[in-house]
């Protein structure tokens, strides 16, 4: 599997848990933000977004976020 | 037998006696109801007395969300609350942008929550799973909306889902409404109030238990058509940047740059719509507040206002109390009109009132959500008002539909002349005068007519249907060219699929679904095979369920009130002459609509052969 490093924007990251979603759904076959391997945490004044220590660097994430909050570096992960 | 989609269980938590249990979801129903608005619906249809007043114990709520609600198909997260309202005293539906609340409540299991009852004391309830507690209040009661939410995510963490109200819904204004995670509304007709009467503060939310589909591989071509259409959609910058705006041309865009702060988006939504709003300068600098959408945070200015930082922070006043703007100054106004032509004595009122004073309305909000002086009577909104003052008041009064005031309308504070469905249905809603797309063709546009039938189909309407909206189709076009009575129809249907699947109908996120995709989505997500035919129908089934969950009542055509001020100078025009729109015209428009419904065009109830036909008998 292709591994990226991924750069995250946290300033345009809007709380709507896509990347929870997809990654949850992929891993686990549910839909489930608690068990995603990516953590979005968005209030007013701050967004925060970390990864788990089994995420595997997959992109998937990536791929659904729809607000440039994530990104796929071009060289992939070692 | 599980059916995807679904969590499966319903939660009933009795706030009289404290005790809380479920039960399985009855898939018959689901099947039957589609989901979230549907099955909420017949839900509280089954157990509500009929006659029950909306403030009292035996008025429950049910809440609920659609099997799409938690998975990732674009913007589906929508919750609903159905309950009897205080504003027009009928079984009304609620709807929010669920932020993370329906997802959070689905992943704790549940697809629909029952509140019967009334607590003695104020008490929130946190549904964390399994674990379902009534938990004190203690001082979050007589706090603001904002206040609420930030304390109980400094206790819970994020995400935690939030439905709370604030102190106008403690004190059960009539128009005080339930805010989920303090941008998104539900209720204006009063949803707060009847939360209040219950002593319930708010509801939280949190779970772990995952939501499957019923056949995955099925379920991801769906979803990544839909995707894919979205990222390749010309305009999805414009929109994610611009939500609602974009639809509105005379929207001054510079003001909206200089104070937003942070895009948020309900779960799952690719084209979020709502924000952080931050005033940068001026003595009201460092105001932070949620917005379902800037265009109602520059509304105070229709009255007056002049600087949009003062009607910003007007706005944030109004939502901390939780209550509705539009009825709030409404009523306002119209005591201001009341005390200048002598019907109320100035003495009574104490403070005066200016519309335009962030100054005044402030000390107003404030006796109209503690019910402070001549404020109690405002709580009570335009009937209170009627009922006090009667036929020396009624003159000076604005348009008026069931008690509230339809806030579209060549008057209305969202100027807007032309007779669409959204027009229409302001007399239609059992809510009360509310506006919404429902992804109708005449939504805040004049459209023309033969780019109709292709909106029409997406929502689903069969072509005998779209011959009978557009009978003069390629004819030269006069006043019968656009039937809105009966477009109104499919609207509502469209809605009604729309919200028991649990799908967002704001215009950027409707008009990448359709029936055909909607019901692939539904069969693939639940397991349930049901055609486009099918799910339509089910969805028309789920809409005169509201027609006779009213009719029992005892509301009929009596009560699809247009107002006479719609008539008089300046009047709403045709959507395709221009020309002004009589009463004569506007009852034919009605008569339309129950004749395209299979409703008696005398009394505007359901007939006994329709009703059979949908298997509601
Ligand atoms: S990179 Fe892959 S494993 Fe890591 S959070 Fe994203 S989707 Fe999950
Ligand atoms: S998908 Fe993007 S915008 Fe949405 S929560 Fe994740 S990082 Fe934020
Ligand atoms: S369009 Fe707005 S209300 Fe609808 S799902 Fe997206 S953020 Fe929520």
């Amino acid at each position: 599997m292709k591994r990226f490093l991924i750069e995250v924007r946290p300033e345009l990251c809007t709380g709507c848990l896509r990347c929870e979603l997809a990654c949850s759904e992929v891993y686990t076959g549910a839909f489930n933000p608690s068990a995603a391997r990516i953590k979005v945490q968005v209030s007013d004044n701050e967004c925060s977004i970390s990864f788990t220590e089994d995420c595997t660097y997959c992109g998937i994430c990536v791929d659904h976020c729809f607000y440039d909050a994530l990104k796929k570096r071009l060289e992939e992960k070692a | 037998m599980k059916l995807g989609g679904f969590a499966g269980r319903i939660l009933i938590v009795n706030l009289s006696t404290g005790e809380t249990r479920y039960e399985p979801l009855d898939y018959g129903l689901a099947e039957k109801f589609l989901g979230g608005l549907g099955v909420s619906l017949k839900l509280y249809y089954d157990i509500v007395k009929p006659g029950v007043p909306p403030l009292s114990p035996e008025n429950p709520v049910v809440l609920g969300t659609g099997p799409l609600v938690g998975t990732d198909l674009p913007a589906t997260s929508r919750v609903y609350a159905i309950t009897k309202l205080p504003q027009s005293k009928a079984v009304a539906w609620c709807g929010g942008g669920g932020m993370n609340f329906g997802c959070m409540l689905k992943n704790a299991g549940y697809d629909n929550v029952i509140i019967e009852g009334r607590s003695e004391k104020p008490v929130i309830l946190k549904i964390f799973d399994d674990e379902v507690e009534i938990l004190d209040a203690g001082d979050f009661w007589g706090k603001g909306v904002k206040d609420t939410c930030s304390r109980l995510w400094d206790t819970y963490g994020r995400p935690t889902g939030i439905i709370t109200i604030g102190q106008a819904g403690e004190n059960k204004v009539i128009f005080s409404m339930a805010y989920i995670e303090g941008a998104a509304t539900m209720g204006r007709g009063g949803l707060g109030a009847v939360l209040g009467s219950k002593n319930l503060k708010a509801i939280i939310v949190k779970g772990s238990k995952g939501i499957q589909v019923a056949d995955r591989k099925r379920y991801r071509s769906v979803r990544d058509r839909l995707l894919k259409t979205m990222r390749e959609y010309p305009y999805l910058k414009e929109w994610q940047e611009l939500g609602l705006m974009k639809s509105l041309p005379f929207f001054p865009m510079d003001l909206y740059k200089k104070v937003k702060k942070r895009r948020l988006a309900c779960v799952s939504c690719p084209i979020g719509d709502k924000d952080v709003i931050e005033i940068k300068d001026g003595p009201l600098k460092g105001t932070v507040i949620r917005s379902t959408s800037m265009i109602n945070l520059i509304t105070p200015m229709v009255y007056g206002l002049k600087d949009y930082r003062e009607a910003i922070k007007c706005v944030s006043i109004l939502d901390d109390f939780g209550m509705d703007m539009f009825e709030f100054f409404g009523v306002l106004s119209f005591t201001k009109d009341l005390i200048e032509q002598g019907v109320i004595a100035p003495e009574q009122a104490q403070d005066k009132i200016k519309v335009d004073s962030l100054e005044s309305v402030e000390i107003w909000a404030k006796k109209v959500c503690f019910r402070q002086g001549l404020g109690d009577l405002l709580a009570g909104g335009f009937n209170a008002i009627l009922d006090t003052f009667g036929d020396m008041a009624r003159p000076h009064a604005p348009y008026i539909i069931r008690g509230m005031l339809p806030y579209t309308g060549p008057r209305g504070p969202l100027p807007w002349e032309l007779f669409g469905t959204m027009e229409l249905g302001q007399s239609l809603d059992p809510r009360g005068p509310h506006v919404g797309a429902s992804g109708s063709p005449t939504y805040f546009a004049r459209r023309p007519l033969d780019q109709f039938p292709r909106h029409l189909r997406r929502m689903g309407a069969p072509e005998e249907a779209i011959e009978r909206i557009l009978p003069s189709l390629g004819s030269p076009e006069d006043e019968e060219s656009l039937k809105v009575g009966r477009l109104l129809t499919y609207s509502h249907n469209w809605f009604s699929a729309l919200g028991s699947l649990g799908i967002c109908a704001r215009a950027q996120i409707n008009r990448f679904y359709n029936a055909e995709t909607c019901s692939e989505a539904y069969s693939s997500v639940t397991g349930i095979e049901t055609t486009k035919e099918e799910l339509m129908m089910k969805a028309e089934r789920v809409w005169n369920l509201l027609r006779i969950a009213n009719v029992r009542e005892g509301f009929a055509r009596k009560d699809d009130t247009l107002p006479d001020k719609w008539f008089e100078a300046p009047p709403f025009k045709n959507y395709v002459t221009m020309k002004p729109i009589t009463r004569q015209d506007a009852e034919r428009m009605l008569e339309d609509y129950y004749d395209e419904r299979g409703w008696d065009k005398r009394t505007g109830i359901p007939t006994k052969e329709k009703l059979a036909k949908l298997g509601l008998e």
